[in-house]
């Protein structure tokens, strides 16, 4: 089994992809990624468009454009939001890998709490 | 991802509801793309999670597929709206940048100072007046306002004793006494207040006679 298949799996079952999806979307709302990704989706739709309109090549589909927005949008998140949440899903990965440690289990949670209470 | 439709399996755990359950599984060989138990997930996510390469591996997948569907989201949401015309309703249209106005006799956003003023023509006097001043105007020029009636009054009295004739002053007496009344009225001793009749001269012609 792949990595990939196994994490998604594995998050979606536990319910651990939605809440780290909710926050991820929270903070890069606040941090105004979400702002910035529609600027510059706005600005390639207009340079096709214009572009399309020149050159009669107006049949671009979409997957070609997503795969021209996506590297961009991932260089302008900022690094501390990606750090933290690297932290938060590596956190989230390894809690549930030691739920037979109550010890572990019990420090992890409180960091956890204390996280989310600060932020 | 192989998320599939809900199946209620009386063999499944409590955990199961989001995942199918095809009893044939012990069929299955296991790693294979097929639905897989509950459990089976699990304990191969733990075992990959022991291995701290692959455990970062899967952090940076998961990031870097959650920030892509964000991305993605974005994309779609922007292209829908641009495809229906409301992103330039969203967005409007940029307007002019109106840089500050220097020029003499404007103000700053290019407007003249210079007054305005649209003059009417008087149709009593035939004299050019300001809009501003031409319903008062009116007023002293027709003889119909407040202080109007009293000029009016003076002339015609004036004129009435300058030139006592039977026909002009027979007009001009009426007219006179209606007038007289009416500037009787208007002293501030007698004031129709008191009498309490809206200011009608009804009775008060009679009253006098």
């Amino acid at each position: 089994m792949t990595v990939s298949n196994t994490v998604d799996q594995y998050t979606v079952l536990t319910g651990d992809r939605s809440k780290i999806k909710d926050l991820l979307c929270n903070r890069l709302t606040e941090c105004g990624w979400r702002d910035e990704v529609r600027l510059l989706c706005r600005n390639i739709l207009m340079e096709k468009a214009v572009a399309g309109a020149v050159t009669s090549n107006s049949n671009l589909t979409l997957e070609q454009l997503i795969t021209e927005v996506t590297p961009k949008a991932r260089t302008l998140v900022p690094d501390a939001v990606k750090k933290e949440l690297l932290m938060k899903i590596r956190t989230i990965l390894t809690e549930n890998e030691t739920e037979g440690t109550d010890n572990h289990d019990d420090d992890e949670d409180d960091e956890d709490e204390n996280g989310t209470e600060d932020n | 991802m192989s998320r599939t439709i809900v199946v209620k399996n009386p063999r499944t755990s409590g955990k199961d509801e989001d995942k199918a359950q095809i009893p044939s599984q012990d069929e299955l060989p296991s790693g294979s793309s097929g639905a897989k138990t509950t459990n089976q997930i699990i304990s191969e996510f733990r075992a990959l999670i022991k291995d701290p390469i692959k455990l970062d591996e899967a952090v940076n997948y998961l990031y870097e597929t959650l920030v892509d569907d964000a991305a993605v989201g974005i994309f779609i949401e922007t292209r829908q709206l641009q495809k229906t015309g409301s992103l330039t309703a969203l967005e409007g249209t940029v307007e002019e940048t109106n840089d500050m106005c220097d020029l003499p006799d404007c103000d700053i956003f290019g407007m003249s100072t210079a007054e305005k003023t649209a003059k009417c023509c008087c149709p009593n006097c035939e004299r050019m007046v300001a809009a501003v001043r031409f319903a008062p105007h009116l007023q002293t020029c027709l003889g119909l306002g407040r202080s109007s009636s009293r000029a009016a009054l003076r002339r015609l009295t004036v004129s009435s004793r300058s030139s006592s004739t039977s026909t002009g002053g027979g007009q001009a007496n009426e007219k006179s006494t209606d007038d007289e009344d009416w500037s009787l009225d208007s002293r501030p001793g007698k004031s129709t207040k008191n009498s309490r009749n809206k200011g009608s001269k009804k009775n008060q012609k009679n009253k006098l006679k």
